[in-house]
């Protein structure tokens, strides 16, 4: 940065486009370590609550399933021992696993009625904002009471749901929703679509917020149907939001926790039984914090696998939409 | 052909609330009255409602006490919240090296349960000396990353000619953020209120472990007391519960009109 | 000075938060007691009162009082365990007392029993016998029940049965009989080991002795474990059993639709407000053919990490002596294992509610026959496996000898990992 005074003083204060050469290469480089520093101090404050609340958490756990260990006894390295007693002798982590994967794979049913939710409110409908509040609703409803009153509603014998379908005549028996094996998990799912879908649809509506209106009115002016506008025009312009909502679905096989703890508490025989209940019951049910935390790793595992597969689904780079 | 494609759209749009709210008459109608829940056949009308049960929440458990803490660990939340992932997602925005890496970084910080997390959450808030403290109650959620990647989502669909034109001006990057960008990315604002402060208001567990002193407890934690020695759901429980949903319908409320359609779009034309 | 506490708090903000009250005990040179109880948040006025009682008796003690429910109990105390401040005194309810014992966080009770036999000759025996792990006493009861039989009167008068079971086959043949449409004959409670005096019953126990290996993968498990299935498939044992908690057990009972309840004596006080039918007429109340019942209690003890345990032993024998007891008993109408408290408050209550009465001296009689309280460091895993397969069976996904087989398989190798 050698630059010699004459040129300095001459140039100050002046946004002349003839430059020496040198110059411009100089701001450039500045320019691009501000930009740097700028970005960086602008993801400082969320990085450092994640480092210390998401991430040093996750090297805990890493550092944990390779030991044994508990509160008050020392840590002993326990090598692979505890990822082997997960994949050969724990039936219950496979169980859990192939429901964590149904509770993720029912996600897009909940997506796809949380749009057409969203694309009705979203439109001249007188009232959308009544249709949009109550189906909000649910979602910030505690997930206790969530659970209890689902746990209420498939009731075998006093719930309203059997009431209802045994008194159109649908069905002659009782179905024992709760305390079946087929239709625990399912059962459980729907509550949970009920809770979680206002969360996706006010995603979704902000997505549709962003959408420019001119694209809709060329679109018309040219004579494209309603399904050409929404395919070629909306989806497109909606993937961002797409992304997050699977995402959203994807973590929902865990925030879950409280709906699924309290309506079947992972049982029948572990039918409902997701990865993170039995992360929980092991950590503080049978006090193995060091197998939960191995449960944890391969739980984490997992979950990268299918966000990077939705990011790539997306187009990469979490959907987003380069605007000119 | 209008009038029909409309009558047609209101009346699934009411069936669909009707379904949504079928589990909510249930928990309101409890509340006012004290039946047993699993009275067969069940009845759908209440049998003498009153609203008791609404007085015992007062009095059974400090709500007013808990309400307060609830109300400002909630308003640091959002107002975190707000900061944090506006400036994040801002950045996102943008091209720099290691972008790539960052993204799949914020991405995997959602992975991890906050169930596995607890112990070394608890010892990290006791190592910053925030234990049993209202920042400490805060702390883990003053960023969400959803909220993050919303703001990204809603700042790329905003022109860059806008923000070329703002700098060319010589508008440093936080004046631009706050200048042009979040005032035309108001429903995402809107949303990242609405979800801050649900969570915050309503994070059960977290709030359990970090406090020891009664009097820092948040609304969620008397909870305890409607299921404490047999799971009682009758009345009381469920009064407790709508008087907890109520602040989070009336921040929707006053958040959502901001999904009023039109707002953003008017931000270039052509 | 609670005010002025909170000033400080959100001024200062997080420094002040933590430093301010522990510079306060230095300067004042109390002594602090911190108390953790499970799910008795109704008793606050009574432990208002005690706490006052003590402080009297022991000037310069500040008692921090935590409760909390029992599925956030463990987490709290874990992680204040591995935080280094665990609460002096913990309320544990059934086999997770043994299973922190096995962990090492609690603290041998034993010397200070054997050092004053008579704190040792309050209790119950075999309630006291019910925390003792390796031959070690680590908890002291304050709050028992047990399992036992409520029944329905006027359903089984209209279905002419005069009820007296004598073993497992007529309770089933009662169920059947009074079972129908929109009835049910039978239901359990089924959290813990509750549903275990059904097998014990019939001579199946879990462990041997020495509880080193399984014995209920027997010809006598498996007829028993496939009668109830056959029972629950066609109705007469309600489903919930299987799978329900609390609630949804007690809340049928109430409604008067099922004939026979297997629960522990809280149970009827909560039917009670519940079922518009229950009256000391309509109420009936035995116990199990051969008197077999599962504990459900809690019990006081002290962690390994108290500051002062000498002091929290002292609470504790202030907490389960007569005149606290007493007060505990009358306050939420059970039974302490404080074997005079007990039976002066039942005579009591025998005047003023014979049935409540009736329902608490199954309590504290035969409790030679006390079962699905083994003394496992790994209850919760045994448990666990043992139920699962149970749930197999009775909802007819299994059936009795394959699932007991795996079930005794992966006790096997539990009780080896262990």
């Amino acid at each position: 940065m050698n630059t010699a005074p004459s040129q300095r003083a001459g140039a100050a204060g002046s946004a002349d486009a003839v430059a020496p050469p040198v110059r411009a290469a100089d701001w450039y480089r500045r320019k691009r370590t501000r930009e740097a520093m700028l970005v960086a101090c602008f993801l400082l404050p969320s990085l450092m609550i994640f480092f210390l609340y998401r991430i040093l958490p996750l090297g805990w756990n890493v550092i944990l399933s390779f030991e044994y260990w508990s509160p008050l006894k020392a840590a002993r390295f326990a090598g692979l021992d505890n990822y082997a007693e997960m994949f050969l002798e724990d039936d219950v982590f496979w169980q859990a696993l192939t429901n964590t994967l149904i509770f993720i794979l029912a996600s897009p049913i909940a997506i796809l009625l949380a749009l057409a939710v969203a694309l009705a409110v979203n439109s001249d409908l007188k009232g959308a904002a009544i249709y949009r509040t109550i189906i909000f609703l649910s979602y910030p409803l505690m997930s206790v009471a969530v659970g209890i009153v689902w746990r209420w509603l498939y009731d075998e014998r006093g719930g309203f749901i059997n009431f209802v379908l045994r008194g159109t005549g649908l069905i002659k028996e009782p179905i024992p929703f709760l305390q079946s094996f087929g239709w625990a998990l399912p059962s459980v799912i729907l509550a949970d679509i009920w809770q979680v879908v206002g969360f996706y649809m006010i995603i979704l509506l902000t997505g549709l917020q962003s959408i420019p209106q001119h694209l809709y009115e060329a679109a018309r002016i040219d004579g494209a149907p309603a399904s050409a506008r929404f395919l070629r025009i909306t989806l497109p312009m909606l993937r961002p939001s797409l992304f997050i909502c699977a995402v959203i679905g994807i973590l929902n096989s865990f925030t879950a926790f409280d709906l699924v703890y309290v309506m079947t508490g992972g049982g029948p025989a572990h039918a409902t039984e997701l990865l993170v209940t039995h992360i929980y019951n092991m950590g503080f049910g049978e006090t193995r914090f060091d197998y939960a935390a191995a449960l944890t790793v391969v739980q984490f595992t997992l979950l990268v696998i299918l966000t990077f597969l939705a990011n790539r689904a997306v187009g990469g780079n979490a959907g987003s939409v380069e605007s000119a | 052909m209008r009038r029909r494609s409309h009558i047609l759209r209101h009346l699934v749009m009411a069936l669909v609330c009707a379904l949504m709210l079928i589990p909510f008459y249930w928990v309101a109608k409890t509340a006012v009255t004290n039946e047993n829940i699993y009275a067969y056949p069940p009845r759908i009308l209440p049998l003498k409602p009153h609203l008791y049960n609404f007085v015992d929440v007062w009095y059974l458990i400090p709500f007013a006490r808990y309400f307060a803490n609830s109300v400002i660990v909630s308003l640091i939340a959002v107002a975190g919240n707000i900061v944090f992932n506006a400036a994040a997602g801002y950045a996102l925005t943008k091209n720099f090296a290691g972008k790539r890496i960052v993204v799949l970084l914020f991405l995997s910080c959602m992975l991890i349960p906050f169930q596995a997390t607890i112990i070394p959450a608890y010892l990290v808030s006791a190592r910053l000396g925030v234990l049993n403290s209202y920042l400490g109650l805060a702390l883990p959620l003053l960023s969400t990353i959803v909220c993050i990647f919303v703001f990204k989502a809603a700042f790329e669909a905003i022109p860059a000619s806008l923000q070329q034109a703002a700098r060319i001006d010589g508008l440093g990057e936080l004046r631009i953020l706050f200048r042009i960008m979040l005032p035309l990315a108001k429903p995402a604002i809107a949303t990242n209120i609405i979800l801050s402060f649900i969570w915050s208001w309503n994070a059960f567990l977290w709030p359990l472990i970090i406090t020891r002193d009664v009097t820092m407890q948040t609304l969620p934690l008397g909870l305890a007391r409607f299921l404490a020695y047999v799971e009682d759901t009758t009345g009381a429980l469920y009064a407790f519960v709508c008087m907890v949903l109520l602040p989070g319908i009336i921040v929707f409320l006053m958040a959502q009109k901001e999904f009023i359609r039109g707002l953003t779009s008017g931000a270039t034309k052509g | 000075m609670q005010k002025r506490r909170d000033v400080l708090k959100l001024a200062a903000g997080t420094a002040a938060a933590s430093f301010l009250p522990k510079k306060l005990y230095a300067q004042t040179g109390t002594k602090k007691l911190s108390i953790l109880t499970w799910n008795i948040i109704d008793m606050e006025p009574l432990f208002k009162q005690w706490f006052a009682t003590f402080q009297s008796q022991n000037p310069g003690v500040e008692i921090e009082w935590l409760d909390k429910k029992g599925p956030e109990l463990p987490a709290f105390y874990q992680t204040q365990l591995a935080a280094g401040t665990p609460p002096d005194i913990v309320d544990i309810q059934g086999g997770l007392g043994l299973e922190w014992a096995g962990q090492g966080a609690l603290l041998d009770l034993t010397p200070m029993l054997d050092k004053e036999p008579a704190v040792r000759a309050r209790f119950n025996p075999e309630y006291l016998a019910n925390w003792v792990f390796e031959g070690k006493n680590y908890l002291i009861p304050f709050y028992v029940s047990k399992s036992l039989l409520f029944y329905n009167k006027p359903l089984f008068k209209a279905a002419g049965i005069d009820y007296a079971p004598k073993s497992l086959d007529d309770i089933l043949s009662y169920a059947k009989a009074v079972s129908g449409a929109d009835r049910t004959g039978f239901l359990t409670l089924n959290f813990d080991w509750l549903y275990w005096p059904l097998f014990r019953m019939q001579g199946v126990d879990l462990l041997t002795p020495d509880l080193k290996k399984p014995t209920f993968n027997t010809p006598a498990g498996i007829e028993t474990a496939d009668k109830l299935a056959k029972a629950t498939a066609d109705g007469s044992i309600n489903k919930i059993s299987w799978t329900g908690r609390w609630v949804e057990p007690n809340g049928a009972f109430a409604a008067g639709n099922v004939g026979m309840m297997h629960a522990h004596s809280s149970a009827y006080f909560f039917v009670k407000t519940q079922g518009s039918w229950i009256t000391p007429e309509t109420i009936g109340i035995a116990e199990v053919p051969g008197y077999w019942s599962t504990p459900n209690s809690h019990g006081y003890a002290i962690s390994k990490g108290a500051r002062n345990p000498e002091l929290a032993w002292a609470f504790l024998k202030f907490a389960t002596e007569k005149s606290q007891a007493m007060d505990f008993a009358r306050g939420r109408t059970l039974t302490t294992a404080n074997a005079e408290v007990d039976k002066d408050f039942l005579a009591e209550l025998d005047k003023n509610d014979p049935t409540a009465a009736a329902v608490l001296r199954t309590q504290i009689e035969h409790t030679d026959k006390l079962t699905g309280n083994w003394r496992l460091s790994d209850d919760s895993a045994v448990k666990n496996i043992v139920w699962a397969e149970m749930q197999n069976i009775f909802l007819g996904r299994r059936d009795a000898k394959t699932a007991l087989a795996d079930a005794e398989k992966k006790v096997e190798r539990e009780l080896r990992r262990a």
